[in-house]
């Protein structure tokens, strides 16, 4: 990757869907460009597009026109092999229902990823246990998640993600399911993953969530409305509050 | 490939995990399976208990013998005019004997059947009597479990003594050794000198029920030229079978005076007539067992094609999460396959089990009277059961787990149950 090009380069993307007859275009021309190691909240009310969006950045999905070149590679035109390649190296995604395997304990969802990678089954074991010890559930390796509480169960799902060393953290609501002192726990988190060097994706609709950002990017009928930089004050300010 | 092997090792473990999950729904989906595999089990067995029984009558027989008789054993030809053959009389089965060079034994044997046996206060009935040549006590087929045959002076000065069979020692003796004990056959005295090893099978049953008698003995008894007497030829090799089979016919046929254009009077039995009737066996064994088995993997078919149905659809969620942190479409397709095959592969088990019960005690209610059967399930038709059930599972398990494999990754995650 050269110095100038960025993590992140989306060109004139657009997602139209059919619902029965009619054709709703949930993207209508995105431009979007986003540097390594930013940290930047998506936000928008429901039915904005911001969730079409968080797909096709997460390669679940594919625009139905534009370029989206991650990290050096135009991946608008890959097959699904291709594409489930990159979701496991280069995305780690958090959801806001933290989308864990039930019956395997925490170790073995944070293995999850790992296992698709092709690596080895004492190289998954170290790894996915120094990303559990690294969001602090080194003493829950073994439980799962039914015997954990939300909190923890977003930190598994956090060690997931981070499990891989991705190119960006991509989270879905990721505090829409704790109560408000767990989410600033959780935002805590993110913001030391990001200080470690990480570029972090928050889609949410709640701006307190989106206050911990350095770039809120407002969406409206499937359009960027604003995009603009965030004062850090404001999260140091955040941060003491805890 | 390297890379994708983690892969495979995970989805062994996840599906059987999953069947773990869910122990009862997966025996009871699974249950078509199990019950022909069973099927599949038990026509194995039959199969290869006829087969053992086959070969004992082969060596028993003996593969390089051929039998000189009036008649065919495996019956066939015009029935009136079989009726109507002559009889093999001594002196022409002794001129047979003396002209046949190709051979590398001969001996002279006649039978009469349906006899009772006393020995004091006992009496055992429906045995055959033969008289026969002490030569014949010399076959390697010939094996005693207890005394000696007879010899050839004994047979020469038409000794009254007797070779039983293992039947007819069990009825008239017990568990006493009948040597040198005395039975009395047509009233007259025989001492016992030996007793044959248990020899009868599915086919030849009437060897254990068989008292052997030197051959004079036996024309004391019945009369010289009252029986139709039997030449039994051993050739040098089972190759040189065929070429001795025709030199007897040339032979037996110039004996007995038959004109050239005059069919056969007489029959050259061997081992080999039994074949026809093993193939026949072979055959019903077999189409019931395929079409039974057949029938209950088909309902295991629906079973588990359903089940997976279900499972898929439970587990929405979790196909959209494996798809998100990075499996492809063949990874899922995988999974729910061997899951499949896992899920049959475990009703193969219980079958097998099922069926190795029903084996083993059927083999021991009836030792006694079907020595033959196997007591086990061979191992091929294990190695069989698992290979089929497993097709079957992926048979079933495909459409399911394409569905599975084509879900979208976004709406999977969306799923709540």
């Amino acid at each position: 990757m050269s110095p100038h090009s960025p993590l992140i380069l989306l060109e004139q993307v657009t997602k139209d869907y059919r619902m029965g007859s009619e054709i709703v275009h949930a993207l209508r021309g995105v431009d979007l460009s986003i540097e390594p190691n930013e940290y930047v909240a998506i936000m928008g009310p429901s039915g904005s597009g911001k969730s079409t969006l968080m797909n096709i950045l997460g390669c679940l999905d594919w625009p139905t026109s534009g370029r989206y070149i991650l990290d050096g590679t135009d991946v608008s035109s890959l097959d699904d092999a291709a594409l489930a390649r990159i979701r496991n190296q280069k995305i780690g995604f958090v959801f806001q229902t933290f989308n864990l395997l039930p019956r395997a304990t925490a170790l073995k969802n944070v293995e999850l990823p790992l296992i698709y990678a092709g690596i080895s089954a004492d190289e998954r074991r170290r790894r996915a246990q120094a990303a559990l010890e690294s969001v602090g559930l080194g003493d829950r390796l073994r439980h799962k998640p039914p015997e954990l509480s939300g909190g923890q169960r977003q930190r598994v799902a956090i060690a997931r993600a981070l499990v891989t060393n991705p190119s960006i953290i991509l989270a879905d609501e990721p505090t829409g399911n704790l109560d408000s002192k767990t989410g600033a726990e959780i935002m805590a988190l993110f913001e030391r993953i990001w200080r470690e060097g990480n570029t972090v994706i928050l889609v949410t609709h709640e701006d307190d969530i989106a206050r911990y950002a350095r770039r809120i990017i407002r969406i409206r009928d499937g359009r960027i409305e604003s995009d603009a930089p965030n004062s850090p004050e404001t999260v140091e300010a955040l941060t003491m509050q805890q | 490939m390297i890379r994708r092997l983690a892969e495979y090792a995970d989805v062994f473990i996840s599906a059987l995990e999953s069947l773990r999950a869910n122990p009862l729904r997966s025996l009871l989906t699974a249950l078509g399976v199990t019950i022909g595999v069973a099927f599949v089990s038990l026509m194995g067995w039959a199969l290869g208990s006829l087969d053992a029984a086959w070969e004992s009558t082969l060596s028993t027989l003996g593969q390089d013998m051929l039998y000189v008789d009036k008649w065919n054993w495996a019956g066939g030809g015009n029935w009136r005019s079989v009726m109507n053959r002559k009889n093999i009389t001594i002196d022409q089965a002794e001129e047979i004997a003396r002209r046949v060079r190709a051979a590398s034994m001969v001996y002279i044997s006649a039978d009469a059947w349906g006899k009772t046996v006393v020995r004091a206060d006992k009496k055992a009935s429906g045995l055959v009597i033969e008289g026969t040549m002490a030569r014949f006590g010399l076959l390697p087929s010939t094996t005693l479990a207890e005394g000696r045959f007879f010899s050839e002076m004994e047979e020469q000065h038409a000794a009254a003594v007797a070779v039983i069979g293992d039947g007819v020692r069990s009825a008239l003796f017990g568990n006493r050794s009948p040597l040198g004990e005395t039975i009395r056959i047509e009233g007259r005295p025989f001492v016992v000198v030996g007793v044959m090893n248990k020899r009868g099978t599915l086919f030849t049953d009437f060897l254990d029920r068989t008292v052997y008698i030197p051959l004079p003995a036996f024309f004391g008894l019945y009369g010289r030229y009252s029986r139709s007497v039997t030449v039994a030829v051993k050739a040098r090799s089972p190759e040189e079978l065929g070429e001795l089979r025709d030199d007897l016919r040339g032979i037996v046929r110039s004996v007995r005076m038959l004109s050239p254009d005059a069919p056969d009077d007489f029959a050259i039995n061997e081992a080999q007539v039994f074949r026809d009737q093993v193939a026949n066996i072979r055959m019903v064994i077999g189409m019931v067992g395929i079409g039974l088995t057949a029938l209950s993997f088909l309902v295991g078919v629906i079973g588990i094609t359903n089940v997976m149905f279900v499972a898929v659809v439970e587990r929405t969620k979790e196909i959209g999460i494996r798809r998100a942190v990075g499996a492809r479409r063949s990874s899922i397709l995988a999974q729910f396959l061997a899951e499949a095959a896992m899920l049959c592969v475990a009703g193969a088990l219980v079958g097998i089990a099922l069926a190795g019960g029903l084996i083993a005690v059927a083999a021991l209610l009836l030792r006694t009277q079907m020595e033959f059967l196997l007591p086990f399930v061979p191992l091929n038709v294990v190695a069989l059961a698992v290979g089929s059930s497993i097709c079957v599972g992926v048979i079933a398990g495909f459409v399911p787990a394409l569905r599975a494999a084509r879900l979208d990754p976004v709406e999977a995650l969306r799923y709540e149950a």
